[in-house]
């Protein structure tokens, strides 16, 4: 019983709150609501929960203020919903911290698993990794200590940048990195050209892995937003 | 930029106003000896300059030069000026009056212009409100009467009988989920183009999302996919795009009877990605072909009740957001069979 996660819920919305929480509980977990951002961080910091849910819209403050509040302090993931408007909030959102965000209206099924992804995430950094240094995913395989990427066994020819940016997202497996972030990573700098060069080497990465449009593929597009490296168990 | 060019321009066609002004009169002058027309010409000139340049700038700047004009080259002592003399006020007067008056008239009848084509739109904002509300009871009757079944008679229910009414209500509900996301797609748009912004998206990410948004909707429905293998970037808004060729695609899953194939293909040429999205069903009826875009709006009151009609909201929001791209849709039958559905967009320079 004294096992099972905790979430916080901060959301203004009644009736979402309401069958948030009965989906929640049907799946184990342990819930406290909050109604209000000033509400929500007073909850946070006396339950201390796993993981937070949260409403970016929420009526005394910015959602992003929670976020910002909570990340000088923890590293508690934290996963937003958001009504569907524009990327930008997404991007300030996980810029600002968030591990996820999940689009209103939104079904049982995904808000479990994305959940699920989080608190593996958090709880073992990182997941996938076996003991030998490796990472797979369906037939994809990164060696980390010889620095190759093979796919049923066949090395897959990548450049350097190529194989960071496998290395890096594979190292945040379902976990939406902005475009910012992962340029910030791979190349310290940002400019101008930046996205451009992303996306292209992205469009190589695609290209030599064999993935097609609109099959499972090891990367997700978050269009407009960012990258996300599949998880085997969240599909 | 634009308004340095249009002032540029009009800077231009206030001189042109004037030399022409100043030429006519010498050319007067030689064939009659009155020179009671000067003055009348001038005035003209200061006219049509107010009433073509924006603002009040121009007309103002005009009317001074006329004045010293006149006074320099048409009235006696001639090519002197003496600007204090009171006829020279006088004109000075009348003819900075008549500049700020058809100035001021210039700017209201552009602004009842604007008025006009603002209550156009929202009156075509009420069509389309009207329109939806009542396609939205439909589906909200469902939902609401079918919860209403299940709260009352909960326990007289089987439970076979409480999943067909909890599926109704899934379904119904993921109907209204997608109608609301095209109205706010179309009020995304709504203040003409301002709130588009494009950003570059690569083609086959774009593709890559739209099948996968598909297939969860659609999971039977297969597609047959060609798109080019090159990195192509094209600037876009991208949730608008995505959300049109969902649209079309689904457009054809719900109306192109006997449909067994469907395609999408993207060709480039010249800078110009072409989207096609076509079928082999039933095509569509000629009669509807022309205001197959627009004919969610016109339709007064043909059945409204008996057809979930979604697809004449999704179709007139595809041809408002291409338009908003600043490109066209069109739709025309296959043959032999089948519809055919293409936009373009331009695709980013490459150099």
């Amino acid at each position: 019983m004294n096992n099972r996660y905790k979430i916080l819920v901060v959301e203004d919305e009644k009736n979402i709150r309401s069958f948030v929480k009965t989906i929640l509980n049907a799946n184990e977990y342990q819930v406290i609501l909050s109604d209000s951002c000033q509400n929500g961080i007073m909850m946070f910091t006396s339950y201390i929960p796993d993981l937070v849910i949260l409403d970016l819209g929420l009526p005394d403050k910015d959602g992003i203020e929670f976020i910002r509040y909570v990340r000088t302090s923890s590293a508690t993931p934290i996963i937003v919903l958001s009504a569907r408007s524009t990327e930008e909030d997404k991007v300030s959102a996980l810029d600002a911290g968030a591990n996820d965000y999940i689009t209103k209206p939104f079904g049982t099924a995904e808000l479990v698993a994305r959940i699920r992804a989080a608190l593996r995430s958090y709880r073992v950094t990182e997941n996938a990794i076996l003991p030998d240094g490796k990472f797979t995913l369906f037939d994809l395989c990164i060696d980390y200590n010889k620095r190759i990427v093979t796919v049923a066994g066949n090395e897959i020819k990548l450049t350097q940048t190529e194989y960071n940016i496998m290395s890096y997202l594979s190292q945040n497996t379902d976990k939406v990195l902005t475009y910012a972030t992962i340029i910030k990573e791979i190349w310290g700098y940002d400019d101008v050209g930046s996205i451009k060069k992303l996306q292209v080497n992205m469009a190589n990465i695609r290209k030599k892995l064999g993935s097609k449009p609109g099959e499972t593929n090891y990367i997700i597009n978050e269009l407009g937003v960012g990258y996300r490296m599949r998880d085997k168990t969240n599909i | 930029m634009k308004n340095k060019k249009r002032l540029l321009a009009d800077i231009l066609f206030m001189l042109f106003i004037l030399a022409l002004d100043f030429i006519l009169n010498l050319l007067l002058g030689f064939y009659f000896e009155t020179q009671t027309l000067i003055p009348m010409i001038f005035v003209l000139g200061v006219f049509l300059i107010s009433l073509k340049t924006q603002g009040y700038i121009l007309g103002i700047t005009s009317s001074l030069i006329s004045v010293v004009l006149v006074n320099w080259a048409f009235t006696y002592p001639y090519y002197e000026i003496d600007l204090v003399t009171p006829e020279c006020i006088v004109s000075a007067v009348a003819m900075l009056t008549v500049a700020v008056l058809t100035g001021t008239l210039t700017i209201k009848i552009k602004n009842t212009e604007k008025m006009r084509a603002e209550i156009e739109k929202e009156s075509m904002r009420a069509n389309l409100l009207r329109a939806v509300s009542h396609d939205l009871r439909t589906p909200l009757t469902t939902i609401y009467g079918s919860c209403s079944a299940v709260i009352e008679n909960f326990n007289h229910l089987k439970k076979e009988e409480h999943i067909q009414l909890l599926n109704e209500i899934q379904e119904d509900s993921e109907w209204l989920i997608r109608m609301v996301e095209n109205l706010l797609s179309v009020t995304r748009i709504d203040g003409q183009k301002v709130n588009i912004k494009k950003l570059p998206t690569v083609l086959d990410e774009l593709i890559d999302t739209v099948l996968i948004k598909f297939k969860k909707r659609c999971p039977n429905q297969e597609i047959e996919v060609n798109i080019p293998d090159d990195f192509i970037s094209i600037p876009m808004d991208v949730m608008l795009i995505e959300q049109v060729l969902i649209n079309l695609l689904e457009n054809a899953v719900y109306h192109a009877k006997g449909m067994t194939k469907l395609w999408l293909t993207v060709t480039v040429e010249n800078n110009l990605a072409k989207f096609t999205v076509s079928d082999n069903g039933c095509g569509i009826d000629e009669e509807i072909l022309p205001e197959i875009f627009t004919g969610y709006l016109d339709r007064k009151n043909t059945n409204i009740d008996s057809t979930r009609n979604n697809m004449g909201i999704g179709l007139s929001v595809c041809a408002t957001i291409i338009r908003a791209h600043d490109s066209e849709i069109f739709a025309k039958n296959n043959k032999p069979c089948g519809a055919v559905f293409e936009f373009t967009l331009e695709t980013e320079d490459n150099q």
